[in-house]
């Protein structure tokens, strides 16, 4: 497992991952931040195994994640997950 | 005619009772059976709460935790680690309809942190909302809030940070580094303030209280009547405070 934090403008993201190759095999994401349905981390984390850890294909799986979820994270961006989780995958 | 809420009387509670009766209000007022209820708290022992996204060992030093007799539980709320001290603290929570308060997460936070901000003048103090969840004086944060909504209802719980021991705070708190480079302050006491030393002394829970009680009439635009609680809501409460006691639910993530 390879580990990594960042900061977005609302809490501090903290990613905890593995990878098969280019794909996340595990991870999980644990952090100071919110979001409403709070239960909706939980679909965050399985949309993203299987996922290509490059920003392209990380930023399409989190950007569907939110339009079928209708979750609110304020002061969260899709960027921001995206960011913390490249900086675990790049570790 | 403003509409009435319930006001319960201040209790004292171990983390665990208290985390379990914040989830019996909020999920009997989602079935109807409690009213909108406003309710001051405190925390005996002195607790650690770790927000549900949060990562125990990642927070919290356990061994810290174990030394001093500090409790620590996970809420069913986000945000961060939080230091409750018994001497020093006045804890709120708030549960009520999710149509009672706006939409919006950041405008319901507002609303509801409205009434610290009330309340604070209340003692003589100037504080103001910041988005997300804080209010702050002197831009030192002095209270901050955490909300959930489910099945229908809202739950804000919140703290009102009277005088905390903040060595003992830093002591049990992992702070992540990057959080504190980005403010460009190496030091909580600059970024934390308390009513003692904004005041110059410190006021009784009781103060403090019947403050906050004002501050969230004005702000709510209701009438806080006290009331007690019922036999089905401690009940519920019981039956959940195993799970907040419980190393799965601390370990949850």
């Amino acid at each position: 497992m390879v580990y990594a934090e960042f900061k977005a403008p609302k809490g501090v993201i903290k990613v905890e991952l593995e990878l098969t190759g280019e794909r996340i095999s595990r991870i999980s994401i644990s952090g100071d931040f919110f979001m409403y349905p709070e239960e909706a981390i939980d679909k965050l984390e399985q949309a993203l195994i299987g996922t290509e850890a490059d920003k392209e294909s990380l930023m399409a799986t989190v950007r569907s994640f939110y339009e079928s979820t209708c979750v609110q994270t304020p002061m969260v961006e899709p960027e921001h997950w995206v960011e913390a989780i490249l900086r675990a995958a790049g570790g | 005619m403003a509409d009435e809420w319930r006001l319960l009387p201040l209790r004292i509670d171990d983390a665990f009772t208290s985390m379990a009766i914040d989830e019996a209000l909020l999920r009997l007022n989602a079935e109807g059976k409690s009213p909108n209820t406003a309710r001051f708290w405190r925390w005996q022992p002195s607790t650690v709460s770790i927000g549900c996204f949060q990562r125990v060992e990642r927070e919290v030093d356990l061994e810290v935790a174990r030394k001093y007799g500090t409790d620590v539980v996970r809420r069913i709320t986000g945000g961060g680690s939080v230091f409750h001290d018994y001497d020093g603290e006045l804890t709120y929570s708030v549960v009520c309809g999710q149509g009672d308060v706006p939409d919006d997460i950041i405008e319901s936070y507002k609303l509801i942190c409205g009434g610290l901000v009330q309340g604070f003048a209340q003692l003589g103090l100037r504080a103001e909302f910041k988005p997300v969840n804080d209010v702050q004086v002197n831009g030192k944060k002095i209270s901050g809030s955490a909300q959930t909504r489910r099945w229908g209802s809202m739950l804000q719980h919140g703290t009102v940070l009277i005088s905390p021991d903040v060595r003992l705070m830093f002591e049990l708190l992992k702070v992540s580094p990057e959080k504190i480079s980005d403010k460009f302050i190496a030091s909580v006491f600059e970024r934390v303030t308390t009513v003692e030393r904004e005041l110059g002394r410190k006021p009784s829970f009781e103060q403090v209280r019947e403050a906050m009680v004002k501050g969230f009439e004005k702000s709510l635009g209701v009438k806080l009547s006290e009331g007690e609680f019922t036999d089905e809501e401690l009940a519920l409460a019981a039956e959940f405070k195993p799970k907040y006691a419980s190393d799965d639910w601390l370990r949850k993530r």
